[in-house]
């Protein structure tokens, strides 16, 4: 399995290297939408003396600014390309071979992932310049971090491939992926810190998945949470993905013994 | 000369009407899908107001028809322009802008205005309900203001028409150009907010290099009645400038145009 990624991972380095300009340009899709809110709330803080609830200008600018690196860490797009996979038929090839197919979206990921990291990292310290971020992040919160962004990482991964699965029937998914995708705008913590969202926001953000896809891991990436805390949301987010690698499984197995290549 | 123009519109538009109309159930869900965007984007500007009445001062009410104006910013250039500049990339990488060329009419009305995606009008209705839904809010909009409005719209949709014009006319030396288009869809979201809260250099970005801000901030300012003569008069100038060097642009790009194994 080590030797197949190996082989994988080196392809796909290949295959990014001859596209570095585009993947610079479409980092800047994880960065807008947090410089967008972070510039709207200080705005807000402004209007109301600089603070409002636990957060004043500076907080939100950490916030935002560690949004933007779990964003682009932890989300992965992949659910799109399978409902076109199944439609144009390329998907079938894919399933003949010994691996499963969800393997070449894990490394498409991470190549995608690594060659974005230094102008994301680049875009961010200007925007840590230019908003005066604070960060209150101890050694703890960092060691913390790790987990809940993998975690993160492998709940939006598995969400994304279960919606995407669905496509085995309906061969379209767009229509749901766009209600995944505002569900997550409204209660991941893009919007507002998940602390900020109004009350029964709030709760939803926490009791369904959204929350923990991005919401925790920035926070405890901030230093926004206290370690107590920190290991009951860690704990809320390997619930979900333990949930959601199961729904997956299972409903990869009924679609998959279904599929027939458009056309056939 | 401009009635056959709008007839040849007209011909274009209804044909590709015809064409989405086979697919029934994808247009309900399309229209759907338009509807949970505005709704949830509404929702992030009601949770914002929440904790203030003014944001940098822009109260709800306005707030809102700068978000309607974000829409029919982005429904217009979604509408006709995406699509139609997509199939003029598409037809200088496989050689086929010859036939467009040889039509009796002008080569940048046929091909920046030739394809439609019908679907993305309920983005753009949808726009204009939410502009007339907040107005009825706010008080004081008279016949001046609604002018005003009119032409800063139509200066908005003008701008990202030149922005993209530009933009796509770079095909005719790289071909592939699908990464500069990006630049402006990553932008775009940027403008659901009045550019004046954004940092000096974004806000300069959204007026000048890629003027989404422009484009959705000072038609609702003009309906609010902020916007005085002078700032109207500028940004018409601004955009018959633009309107003229991107037109230029082309003209000079197509000039090394080749058509396939040429």
């Amino acid at each position: 399995m080590i030797r197949t990624y190996r082989a994988l991972l080196i392809a796909q380095i290949q295959a990014a290297s001859q596209y570095r300009v585009q993947s610079i340009l479409w980092m800047l899709f994880s960065v807008m939408r947090p410089v967008i809110f972070l510039a709207a709330w200080v705005a807000v803080a402004n209007a109301q003396g600089g603070q409002i609830g636990a957060y004043d200008t500076r907080d939100f600018a950490g916030y935002y600014v560690a949004l933007a690196l779990v964003t682009n860490l932890a989300f992965s797009w992949n659910a799109y390309d399978f409902e076109f996979e199944i439609r144009m038929g390329r998907l079938s090839p894919k399933l003949l071979r010994p691996l499963h197919p969800i393997h070449y979206a894990v490394v498409d990921n991470l190549v995608w992932k690594a060659t974005t990291m230094i102008p994301l990292l680049l875009i961010l310290a200007v925007v840590i310049v230019t908003f005066d971020a604070r960060f209150r992040t101890t050694p703890a919160h960092i060691l913390l971090f790790v987990p809940s962004v993998l975690l993160a990482g492998a709940l939006t991964f598995l969400g994304g491939w279960f919606l995407a699965t669905t496509a085995f029937w309906t061969t379209r998914v767009h229509a749901v992926s766009t209600l995944w995708d505002r569900a997550v705008f409204i209660f991941a913590g893009q919007i507002a810190p998940l602390a900020l969202l109004p009350g029964v926001l709030k709760t939803i953000s926490l009791a369904l998945p959204f929350g923990y896809m991005l919401g925790v891991p920035t926070e405890i990436l901030r230093g926004g949470v206290d370690v107590p805390t920190a290991l009951v949301l860690i704990g809320g987010q390997a619930f979900w993905v333990v949930v959601f690698y199961i729904a997956f499984l299972r409903l990869w197995r009924v679609g998959v013994r279904q599929y027939s290549a458009v056309g056939a | 000369m401009i009635v056959r123009y709008v007839r040849l519109l007209w011909i274009f538009l209804r044909t590709e009407m015809q064409y989405e109309l086979e697919y029934r159930t994808n247009l309900a869900l399309d229209i759907v899908q338009s509807l949970v965007i505005m709704g949830t984007s509404v929702g992030a500007v009601l949770v914002l107001f929440s904790y203030t009445t003014v944001l940098n001062g822009w109260d709800l009410g306005a707030m809102l028809v700068l978000l309607g104006c974000f829409y029919l910013v982005q429904g217009f250039s979604e509408f006709v322009l995406a699509p139609s500049f997509e199939k003029f990339m598409e037809h200088v990488r496989m050689g086929t802008l010859d036939f467009a060329l040889l039509k009796p009419a002008s080569p940048q009305f046929l091909v920046t205005l030739r394809q439609f995606r019908v679907t993305e009008l309920t983005q753009f209705v949808l726009g204009a309900v939410i502009v007339v839904v907040a107005l009825s809010r706010m008080s004081g909009v008279g016949v001046y203001q609604g002018v005003g409005f009119a032409v800063a719209l139509l200066c908005g949709f003008t701008l990202v028409y030149a922005l993209l014009l530009a933009l796509s006319t770079f095909a005719f030396w790289f071909v592939r150009v699908d990464n500069l288009m990006a630049i402006y869809w990553s932008f775009l979201d940027a403008g659901r907010f009045p550019v004046d809260i954004y940092p000096g250099w974004l806000r300069l970005t959204l007026s000048t290099a890629v003027p989404i801000g422009i484009a959705v901030t000072v038609p609702a300012q003009a309906i609010s009645g902020r916007l005085d003569p002078f700032g109207l008069g500028l940004l018409v100038i601004g955009t018959v400038a633009a309107f003229v060097v991107a037109s230029w642009f082309w003209r000079l790009g197509l000039r090394s145009y080749t058509g396939a194994s040429a």
